[in-house]
């Protein structure tokens, strides 16, 4: 039998495997693409739907890298009352959360409120090294006035802060009840703005003709933020029986420290913040509290986390009752008669329109508050300013008809939220700083460039100042959404749960009910954070190339060897976080 | 160090005892808990491996072909459909010269979907360049284990053992589980010829032409001749230290036999248990244990039978259309003998889909061998009530 039938013949040498002699370096795949990677850090969508303007995305990313005084001072350079907002803000920017879709929104507020916390006593973000001569006045210490000045103070300006009532806070002190913003909390986070070197003159009501003259005359600029402090009336009869009040009325009663007697049954009308801050600081007491709201839960503009903690705390709610008549026993209020509504179609505010039926039921009342909804009181302004309906109408940088005079917060036509009228403030100190110094070409015109906004978002203020403490790998200004991550490089990872008094305990005091997060705690939920449109430099990309081509550079980002990437886009298809994007090369 | 374990985890041990480097495979009944433990190894660090979660087997054996090419000692195992999935990678990686170890727990193909053992699974890889052993116990299992990663890295062929579903994978017999440091006497660390390296890239399996394709078949069919050679060098190894040997063909009881069985697999130990009672009674019966199946140990197999009267092969499968592939094998391999020495070969195929073989069945192969008086056929049925 032939052993050797295959002989090999002459010089040749045929090896085992089929292997080029030559490196594949003389390859140059990369000539066949018509489209490469580049890595863009795009905008999370916690930041664009920020109405402060936060850069909640950098700060979350300092503190997976465990720079957390870094954080505390990125947070604390877009939001001068962090410690307020992560207890009382409705975060609008966990409903744009990404994470919320996978598993859960990033409990940011909570996060917020240990920064805000804990960044008391010690040092603030440096502000402006700039100091300017012009003299700044604003109206009214609320959020929108504090923010204000707070960020013109840091922008170098000398400002002066006139409050009517005897304490700075505006409505969050007369407002929100000390069980859910205790005043040692805002007194900080007033005090921290005041080191920024604002002055806050307590006691000073503006309201003249006369006064606001003299205040233009005397400062170059002046921003309004007078807040809206007047309840808007039900317009039905006995309304003005003994027994009927204002919850804004009742709730500045009690956060003077009154706590009056109420009878045995109260009722609430409303189902906004107001109303649910009335309900449970009636359960406090003693008082069994009934909410009479015309609409049902789903159309709530309160804070769903306030209704569930007013029922939890025994409050009852009656969907679907609009209160027509208080009616007295005695001279006194003794009911609300209701009249049972149905939903309809949706009204201009997208939600369903409550329909009467006609039917009728009275609930025994011995106090009615009433809260559907608050005001401004345009009065007291200058004559010459224009105003519209429900506030005065501002411009992007709070600009009002007047020269040299801006507003912000409720006393404008715009978002009656905290948040809102934190980064209202922001805008105004911008419009302010813009017209003084005559920064900007557009001046005019009152438009924002879109490279000041997150996304589209509120504007960021260290931006306007010229200097993104974020290095950002080629920034776009464009938002990351949820189909733009890839969600198996993310294990899911449950949220953590902040403290609570008991709900009896709770309802007892006024006391802080919600007890937030430990340090730990919001170390552990930052690290939650998916960061959107950030590399972490996590190397999934560079684990999944097929040629080989990404590498660490120099300054620990990733470099692409172009002549070897042939543009097949599975780096972008592989990053978690959507922070590669495919261009396509000119043919 | 003495261990009652089952199959599943003497394959394992064996591929952590080699200090297997990268581990790509995806689980399939018989044969997850070989995956199970191996990720688990992993997980708890004591074995310092790169366990690849994949999709498929498919994906799993490209997986181990990367990491064998820049030179990892890899193995991955499967079973049956997994198997078959498996068909176009296992080209690629013999042909590629990967040195790979594979564990196949033989399971039947569906349909009728069917989780027992035969070895149509793996015999119908035979064509795809691996090196086949089958093995009887579970320390030939993890013996076996270690000894395919010296075999398959001496020649630069992937080695595919395998072990009969549920009689072996989920079996647990005393096994000796070998000490490190003298695995590690026995099998050093793999030394590639050729590396792939991004730093110096080259392009693997690209085109050959015909000019030099028949050429790289040639030399993998010399390497693969080289086998039978170097598993006896390996195995003399591993008997002086270890003290056990197997053999690629084992001949048993077989002196001056009138008949011998040929096996494969754990009907082995049923058949010599069947040989002993037939000895004890004064018969001349014997047997040879077909270990390699691939490559075909043709010598072996000649000096095994060459001048016994009649052969009985048990085959646990069948090629359709034809007959028990061991038979079919061994009779092509035993053609040219001289007539006055070669046997008559009567071809069993029994046990498939994991029916019992048991010592009856076996007794009703040896009567029915003996007895004939038809003419030698591959394609003889045991048990079957149609």
């Amino acid at each position: 039998m032939p052993d050797r039938i295959m002989e090999t013949t002459g010089e040749r040498h045929i090896p085992s495997v089929a292997m080029s002699l030559t490196s594949t370096l003389v390859t140059h795949t990369g000539s066949w693409k018509f489209s490469r990677p580049v890595y863009h850090d795009r905008v999370a969508p916690c930041n664009q739907g920020c109405p402060v303007g936060i850069d909640i995305e950098g700060y979350m990313n300092l503190l997976r890298e465990d720079r957390v005084a870094e954080a505390r001072d990125l947070l604390l350079a877009e939001n001068p009352m962090p410690a307020v907002t992560g207890r009382v803000c409705h975060h609008p920017c966990e409903r744009a959360c990404n994470r919320r879709l996978f598993d859960g929104a990033v409990a940011i507020h909570a996060v917020e409120r240990v920064l805000g916390d804990m960044s008391h006593g010690e040092a603030s973000p440096a502000a402006s090294a700039a100091r300017h001569h012009e003299r700044i006045a604003v109206v009214g210490s609320g959020p929108a006035g504090l923010a204000c000045a707070y960020h013109l103070a840091r922008f170098g300006y000398q400002v002066t802060v006139f409050e009517a009532a005897p304490q700075a806070g505006g409505m969050l002190r007369l407002g929100i009840p000390e069980y859910r913003l205790p005043r040692a909390v805002l007194d900080r986070d007033i005090e921290r703005i005041a080191a920024q070197g604002v002055t806050i003159a307590c006691g000073t009501r503006v309201d003249s003709n006369a006064a606001w003259n003299k205040l233009l005359s005397t400062f170059s600029a002046v921003c309004v933020a007078t807040g809206a402090h007047a309840s808007r009336t039900l317009g039905v009869a006995g309304e003005d029986l003994p027994g009927v009040r204002t919850g804004l009325e009742f709730l500045r009663e009690i956060n003077g420290g009154g706590r009056p007697d109420l009878g045995r049954n109260v009722v609430v009308v409303g189902g906004g913040n107001t109303a649910m801050d009335c309900a449970r600081a009636a359960l406090r007491l003693g008082a069994s509290v009934r909410v009479a709201y015309r609409r049902t839960r789903d159309e709530m503009p309160a804070i769903g986390d306030e209704v569930e903690e007013a029922l939890g705390e025994g409050a009852h709610i009656s969907f679907l009752a609009n209160p027509v008549e208080f009616v007295a026993t005695g001279g006194r209020v003794s009911g609300v008669v209701c009249e049972r509504m149905e939903l309809g179609e949706p009204d201009a505010s997208g939600r369903r329109r409550p329909m009467p039926t006609g039917e009728r039921f009275t609930i025994p009342a011995d106090t009615v508050l009433t809260a559907i909804g608050e005001s401004a009181t345009l009065d007291g302004l200058p004559a010459d300013v224009s105003r519209s309906g429900s506030g005065v109408p501002v411009d992007a940088v709070g600009r009002t008809s007047r020269a040299s005079l801006f507003a912000g917060g409720d006393v404008t036509d715009l978002e009656r939220t905290v948040a809102d009228a934190l980064g209202a403030g922001k805008r105004a100190a911008i419009g302010i700083d813009r017209h003084l110094r005559a920064i900007a070409p557009d001046h005019q015109h009152g438009a924002v460039p879109d490279s000041l906004r997150f996304g589209g978002g509120n504007v960021s203020a260290a931006r306007w100042r010229g200097r993104d403490p974020v290095n950002r790998v080629a920034p776009v200004n464009e938002v990351v959404g949820f189909d733009d991550l890839n969600l198996h490089h993310f294990a899911a990872v449950p949220g953590q749960a902040e403290g609570h008094l008991a709900s009896a305990l709770g309802r007892a005091r006024f006391d802080e009910v919600n007890l937030g997060f430990t340090p730990a705690q919001a170390m552990a939920e930052a690290h939650r954070c998916l960061n959107c449109g950030t590399c972490t430099q996590c190397d999934v990309c560079l684990i999944f190339c097929p040629d080989a081509a990404i590498t660490h550079g120099a300054d620990g980002a990733y470099e692409i060897a172009v002549d070897y990437c042939k543009g097949c886009g599975i780096c972008v298809a592989e990053c978690p976080r959507g922070a590669i994007t495919m261009t396509r090369d000119k043919t | 160090m003495k261990k009652v374990i089952v199959g599943n985890h003497a394959v394992a041990w064996g591929a952590r005892l080699a200090r297997v480097e990268v581990i790509s495979a995806y689980p399939i009944t018989p044969q997850t808990q070989v995956v199970e433990k191996l990720s688990e190894m992993c997980a708890d660090g004591t074995l310092p491996a790169r366990f690849i979660k994949v999709e498929s087997e498919h994906s799993a054996m490209a997986a181990v072909i990367g990491a064998s090419a820049t030179g990892a000692r890899t193995f991955t195992a499967s079973s049956s459909h997994g198997l078959l999935y498996m068909h176009e990678m296992l080209h690629w990686a013999a042909g590629g010269r990967h040195p790979i170890v594979m564990a196949d727990v033989n399971r039947s193909i569906g349909p009728g979907w069917n989780i027992w053992t035969d070895q149509n699974d793996s015999l119908s890889q035979r064509d795809t360049g691996w090196v086949q052993l089958y093995c009887e116990t579970n320390q030939e299992v993890i013996d076996t284990t270690i000894q395919a990663f010296k075999l398959a890295e001496a020649l630069d062929v992937p080695v595919m053992l395998m072990l009969d579903g549920f009689y072996l994978s989920h079996t647990a017999e005393p096994v000796d589980v070998p000490d490190q440091e003298m695995v590690d006497r026995f099998l050093p660390s793999r030394v590639a010829p050729r590396k792939l390296d991004v730093d110096d890239p080259h392009a693997f399996g690209a085109l050959v032409r015909p000019d030099s394709y028949m050429e790289m078949r040639w030399l993998q069919q010399e390497a693969l001749r080289q086998v039978p050679a170097v598993l006896e060098t390996i195995e003399a190894d591993w008997m002086r230290m270890f003290g056990r040997h197997y053999g690629a063909v084992e001949s048993y009881r077989a002196e001056d036999a009138e008949l011998l069985l040929v096996t494969s697999g754990t009907v082995t130990s049923t058949a010599r248990y069947v040989v002993n009672q037939r000895r004890a009674a004064g018969e001349a019966i014997g047997l040879v244990k077909v270990k390699m199946f691939r490559p075909f140990p043709t010598e072996l197999l000649r000096d095994a039978l060459a001048g016994v009267a009649r052969v009985a092969v048990l085959d646990r499968n069948f090629s359709p259309g034809h007959g028990g592939i061991f038979a079919e094998e061994l009779r092509a391999a035993l053609y040219d003998l001289p007539s006055e020495v070669r046997p008559a070969i009567y071809g069993y195929v029994l046990g498939l889909g994991g029916r019992d073989i048991t010592p009856t069945v076996i007794d009703e192969v040896i009567d029915r061998t003996r007895q004939s008086t038809t003419s030698e056929r591959a394609d003889l049925w045991v048990g079957v009530n149609p």
